[in-house]
């Protein structure tokens, strides 16, 4: 926070290898307000993958969510970011190795877009990587389609438009654990598409996304492995084929689900019975 | 340990045409546009300063031409440079012993016993409050925090007539600004927790917590003026209208080093409350140790009301309105707010105090009513224009 003498001291993220664990949940529980809404949760989230979490409203995905960002520390069990409880590291260093989109993005002052976008760059402020910053800037802009309106105000967008402004943020940032709350909540399906693929591309070059969905079509078209809260526990973690299964989703949903085969390609269709 | 600074993504564009490569047209050209209207504010904000200080100085029932304002002070300086460096066994004749002498034989006196500390003590107050102005705005991410209408200027006023009414002393020409910063802090801290719930700051609940910390600090005010001897009375009573009369070189330099440890303070915290305007958690994401950064913040806001209330009294508004045209002109970002806050708020306070003392012959209004006059209207003028946006401030 105070000068960059502090920064210097900061220790800079090695890049984990594709399939190593870089974050992690065990047996974590957590009470809010005296409700119990996460309850012996354990997930791991391996770098190189899309992890979705699904589950009805309530089911504790933000939570989760929350935890392994190290905003909430579990009554019970315990989390994990790169080998140590996330909130063991600073919150300078956590913010070098995980970026969080939140569900609501809000702004208390009218900064543009542009400077809104490059505030995820602060994490490296004062290190080698701030070398990247112009670059990642632009880039985030262009991969969450913001450049357009780079110069405008922010409190003057639409909704999809700040949503994909703070994703531009969560990308500028560059972190190798990414997670999303309800990214595509507010977007329309050509955003969405954009976004669930930039996630996966992600992945591909080696960063893990936790993404939190609600549409467990677009969960089982982009995501490795899927885990199905219910009711604050893992109901069922596995690849989309394994997880979801109409008994499985028709129970944690009460109600009637129904799974089809594509006709095309290998992921399976969720539809609910009408 | 090997530091990885590579990106596969960053070097590597993905096959996807969703990445352009070519440089989007905010990239280079601006930042420095943005730069360059930040150094021509806070140039022409400099210059501001100086004239209306010059000004100010040779104002008054005694008129001194800015021309020989301005040699005095040049003669003074290269005659304190020529001594010092005299100090370290230099003798250096420096030509900055230029410009006119005061042509009237009380001018040099009149200057320097009692125009300039004056002016010196409007600059410190006014970017004292202007720039706790800013600093509260960003940290209660409310543009409508300000120091006299949250009741921290009340708070403050507190321990300074405490002191008028005890005699108290115990720290030297320090006693008031400390005491005025104790209790400042304690109102800040007050109005902080009690406005807040769930990590946000309504605008209603800001105001009528302010309401609530202002009424009892005036009742504790009004309490010490009652049981004041009447000589400490209407020191108080004066003082609490806010004034700069009689202001001299020992209010100054018990100030002094209140504003300069706060406003560098506030400059260093820039970065950081702008990344607060994302809300408490999106900062800490970015790495923001959000709990550190409010209780130092707090800490300093105290400091910079304290010492403007100190010898001022409680001035209003100078922390509302500086800010908000600031904002209007080189927008939101604080690394360039916070320092135009300063020097708008001492442009503003010398002004002011300019009006307050020559706007009626051989009468000296008081400051704060004046500052009272021009920033209650605008108050309400952002308050309805907040209200009328829904949550929103642009």
């Amino acid at each position: 926070m105070i000068g960059r003498s502090v920064s210097r001291r900061r220790r800079i993220p090695v890049r984990l290898d594709p399939g190593e664990v870089i974050a992690a949940a065990h047996g974590a529980g957590v009470v809010l307000g005296g409700a119990r809404v996460l309850d012996d949760v354990t997930v791991d989230v391996r770098t190189g993958e899309v992890l979705a979490l699904v589950g009805p409203n309530g089911a504790g995905k933000s939570t989760l969510l929350s935890v392994l960002a190290g905003d909430l520390a579990p009554v019970s069990g315990y989390a994990e970011l790169i080998g140590r409880p996330p909130r063991r590291w600073s919150a300078a260093e956590a913010a070098m190795r995980r970026a969080v989109l939140l569900q609501q993005v809000s702004l208390s002052f009218p900064f543009t877009v542009a400077e809104v976008v490059r505030m995820g760059r602060s994490p490296w402020a004062g290190t080698e990587r701030e070398d990247e910053d112009e670059q990642a800037v632009a880039e985030a802009m262009a991969t969450a389609d913001v450049a357009a309106f780079a110069e405008r105000r922010f409190n003057t967008l639409s909704g999809g438009e700040r949503a994909r402004v703070a994703l531009a943020r969560v990308l500028a940032q560059r972190a190798q654990l990414v997670l999303l709350d309800e990214p595509t909540a507010a977007l329309d399906l050509h955003h969405q598409e954009m976004v669930l693929g930039v996630a996966r591309r992600r992945a591909a070059a080696g960063d893990a996304v936790v993404v939190v969905l609600h549409d467990l079509n677009v969960a089982a078209g982009y995501a490795d492995r899927i885990v199905v809260l219910s009711d604050g526990s893992v109901a069922a973690v596995g690849s989309p084929q394994q997880v979801f299964t109409s008994g499985l989703l028709s129970e944690v949903y009460m109600h009637e689900v129904e799974v089809l085969d594509h006709p095309r390609a290998s992921t399976p269709i969720i539809l609910p019975r009408r | 340990m090997s530091t990885d600074v590579s990106r596969t993504d960053s070097q590597t564009p993905p096959a996807d045409a969703e990445v352009r490569r070519d440089r989007p047209p905010h990239g280079g050209r601006r930042a420095p546009s943005r730069r360059v209207r930040a150094a021509v504010l806070i140039g022409g904000l400099a210059a501001a300063l100086a004239m209306v200080a010059v000004v100010s100085a040779g104002s008054g029932q005694l008129a001194i031409p800015p021309g020989e304002v301005a040699g005095s002070v040049l003669h003074r300086v290269d005659g304190g440079l020529e001594s010092l460096l005299a100090r370290f066994g230099v003798v250096a004749d420096l030509p900055l012993d230029v410009g006119p002498l005061p042509s009237h034989a009380q001018g040099e006196n009149t200057l320097w016993l009692v125009r300039f500390p004056r002016v010196v003590l409007a600059m410190l107050v006014g970017a004292a409050l202007a720039t706790a102005g800013a600093l509260m705005q960003g940290i209660f991410g409310n543009p409508l925090a300000e120091p006299a209408l949250v009741g921290v200027s009340p708070g403050a006023a507190v321990g300074a007539s405490l002191v008028f009414v005890t005699g108290a002393s115990f720290l030297d020409e320090w006693t008031v600004p400390v005491a005025a910063f104790s209790t400042g802090l304690c109102a800040t801290l007050l109005v902080y927790l009690l406005s807040r719930s769930g990590g946000r700051t309504e605008v209603v609940t800001l105001i009528l917590t302010g309401v609530a910390v202002t009424a009892v600090a005036s009742a504790l005010v009004a309490f010490n003026t009652f049981v004041a001897n009447p000589e400490a009375r209407e020191q108080i009573v004066f003082w609490q209208l806010g004034s700069l009369n009689g202001a001299r070189w020992p209010a100054v330099t018990a100030v002094l080093p209140f504003v300069v440890v706060g406003l560098v303070a506030a400059v260093l915290l820039a970065r950081s409350l702008d990344l607060l305007a994302l809300g408490d958690r999106a900062a800490r994401h970015l790495g923001v140790n959000v709990e550190r950064l409010r209780i130092v913040a707090i800490v300093v806001v105290a400091m910079l009301v304290g010492s403007g209330v100190a010898f001022a009294g409680v001035i209003g508004f100078v922390g509302l309105v500086v800010p908000h045209l600031i904002r209007m002109v080189a927008g939101p970002g604080h690394r360039v707010l916070l320092p135009a806050s300063a020097l708008g708020g001492a442009v503003l306070l010398v002004g002011a105090d300019l009006v307050a003392r020559t706007a009626i012959a051989y009468a000296d209004l008081p400051l704060g009513m004046l500052t009272a006059l021009v920033g209650g209207p605008f108050f309400f003028w952002l308050l309805r224009r907040t209200r009328s946006r829904a949550g929103g401030w642009a």
